[in-house]
């Protein structure tokens, strides 16, 4: 049974990407429904209780983490999320911080959280977090390094190729018709980087490495359709060989 | 592996037995040229096909590609596609006795994803075949041959979509049917509920209308240098203009 997200919190397109999952299986992995109606005609039809406001942190929707930080009965204060028209910031950008303890150095986007309008910059901008610190044995456990996440808006600002400093930028059509971002100061193309494609089972759709149970390019692009005045249902029979010659009794349509 | 396990004991015990009915042989003449002529059904597995291979057992990750689309089914013919039903019919059976194996032994199905991925496929291969079907009746009968419907009230007077059957006797005729469909008739009850059930929804729209409103207030109050333009956008509903002039517009500080 599927439930739509209509009224919900939409997963971005780019949070998405990287993940390389079906929305289907997104919404499946996400949804927590309490109750939904019994089919019957006491029942009033599509009658379903579940969650509508998510917390959407830093973990994907899918994992276990987002699970437990989205416990039934567990809510997290409204949090407001300023409106963008375009989403700008792709994986493998080079971007300049501009604010906090590593403001002016510059980086390459790791994780885009669009649903808060978050990217994650690759070692920078980090916070040290404790893991396994356990009293009763006196292990002081392991910090390590984990990256904050940063508002597009205001915390980035992406690095012209020219000078490698931080400008802004607009969108832009070339007169090829290309949409492109264009650096407001010196005017240069800032390129969408190849690493946009790339997801966590492949660098690039060229590169990607067949499975066993995949089926090849050459089957998939081989045409064999060829136009005939039948059903699905007769062409299957007449190969078959299944011969109906018997005539339905008469039946009516309500 | 615990279910698979004991399947695939019992089916190596057994494996003659299952296999015989349908295999034929026959006796060859002696000095006779064997040709073995070539065989492109896949091998017979017995039960064992309703679980995946013996090395992906018990593993963390199992990739795989992408879901079929429309536009790659389209270029095959009728013969092809009713084939790769059964593949993908086959894969979805495997997927669904991994998981429930999975279920049992409390363990980690590995990419849970794949079972979507085949029930995208099929989804989309039934709605390759409906659209052939469809160009077919279309052009033969000038109807689409699909199984007809309407839009009818229930007998709460919501509306729903009503899929008919067949039946071989009339409607007037058909005792059954009567009982057991009951549409919408006006009287003061249905009246009394349907009253209450649109003032619910008016009243859930007018909320939700309120809710955007304020939102969109603190959304200004917090971002004041705001993109105008995503903002309407977004929230098309509601009236900047009258937003700006409400009274929860602006911070806590006393005007200059």
């Amino acid at each position: 049974m599927r439930f739509s997200f209509t009224n919900f919190a939409r997963i971005g397109k780019w949070s998405q990407q990287f993940g390389n999952l079906p929305e289907r299986y997104i919404e499946r992995a996400m949804n927590q429904v309490y109750w939904k109606n019994p089919k019957g005609p006491q029942y009033k039809p599509n009658a379903v209780l579940q969650r509508k406001k998510f917390k959407m942190g830093v973990h994907r929707p899918w994992t276990m983490e987002f699970k437990n930080e989205n416990m039934p009965k567990t809510y997290s204060p409204k949090i407001f999320v300023e409106p963008i028209r375009e989403w700008s910031y792709f994986r493998g950008d080079r971007v300049e911080i501009l604010v906090g303890k590593d403001k002016g150095k510059q980086g390459i986007i790791k994780t885009i959280i669009q649903e808060r309008n978050w990217v994650l910059v690759e070692g920078l901008n980090c916070k040290l977090k404790n893991l396994g610190k356990d009293e009763k044995k006196d292990f002081e456990g392991v910090y390590i390094q984990e990256e904050q996440p940063l508002l597009v808006t205001t915390d980035i600002a992406l690095v012209d190729p020219s000078d490698l400093k931080s400008t802004e930028f607009e969108w832009r059509f070339t007169e090829a018709g290309e949409k492109v971002r264009v650096s407001a100061r010196s005017g240069r193309i800032i390129p969408i980087p190849a690493s946009v494609e790339e997801t966590i089972d492949y660098k690039s759709k060229s590169t990607y490495r067949e499975q066993p149970k995949d089926t090849t390019t050459d089957v998939v692009t081989e045409i064999t359709f060829e136009p005939k005045l039948c059903t699905f249902e007769m062409d299957i029979m007449e190969k078959m060989g299944i011969k109906e010659d018997r005539v339905p009794p008469k039946s009516y349509w309500y | 592996m615990g279910t698979a396990n004991k399947i695939f004991n019992i089916c190596k015990l057994f494996g003659n037995l299952t296999v015989q009915g349908s295999v034929k042989t026959v006796p060859l003449k002696p000095f006779s040229i064997v040709t073995r002529s070539i065989s492109t059904s896949p091998p017979l597995k017995d039960l064992m096909e309703f679980f995946d291979q013996k090395d992906k057992w018990g593993g963390i990750e199992v990739k795989t590609g992408r879901a079929w689309n429309k536009e790659e089914m389209r270029l095959k013919s009728n013969t092809d596609l009713h084939k790769l039903w059964y593949i993908l019919l086959k894969e979805r059976n495997m997927l669904l006795t991994m998981e429930q194996d999975a279920k049992d032994q409390v363990r980690l199905f590995p990419n849970p994803e794949r079972l979507d991925k085949v029930e995208i496929s099929m989804e989309n291969l039934e709605a390759v075949v409906r659209e052939r079907n469809k160009a077919y009746h279309q052009l033969e009968t000038g109807e689409t041959g699909e199984r007809p419907g309407k839009v009818t009230k229930n007998a709460f007077g919501l509306n729903y979509y009503y899929k008919m059957s067949e039946y071989p006797l009339p409607k007037h005729m058909n005792k059954k049917w009567q009982q057991k469909y009951r549409f919408f008739k006006h009287d003061k009850d249905n009246e009394a509920f349907l009253l209450k059930y649109r003032e619910k929804l008016y009243l859930n729209k007018k909320r939700q209308k309120a809710r955007n409103f304020n939102h969109v207030i603190g959304l200004l109050n917090r971002f004041p240098n705001m993109d105008i333009a995503a903002l309407k956008q977004q929230y098309p509903d509601v009236d900047l203009e009258k937003a700006k002039r409400s009274r929860k517009y602006g911070g806590h500080f006393v005007p200059k």
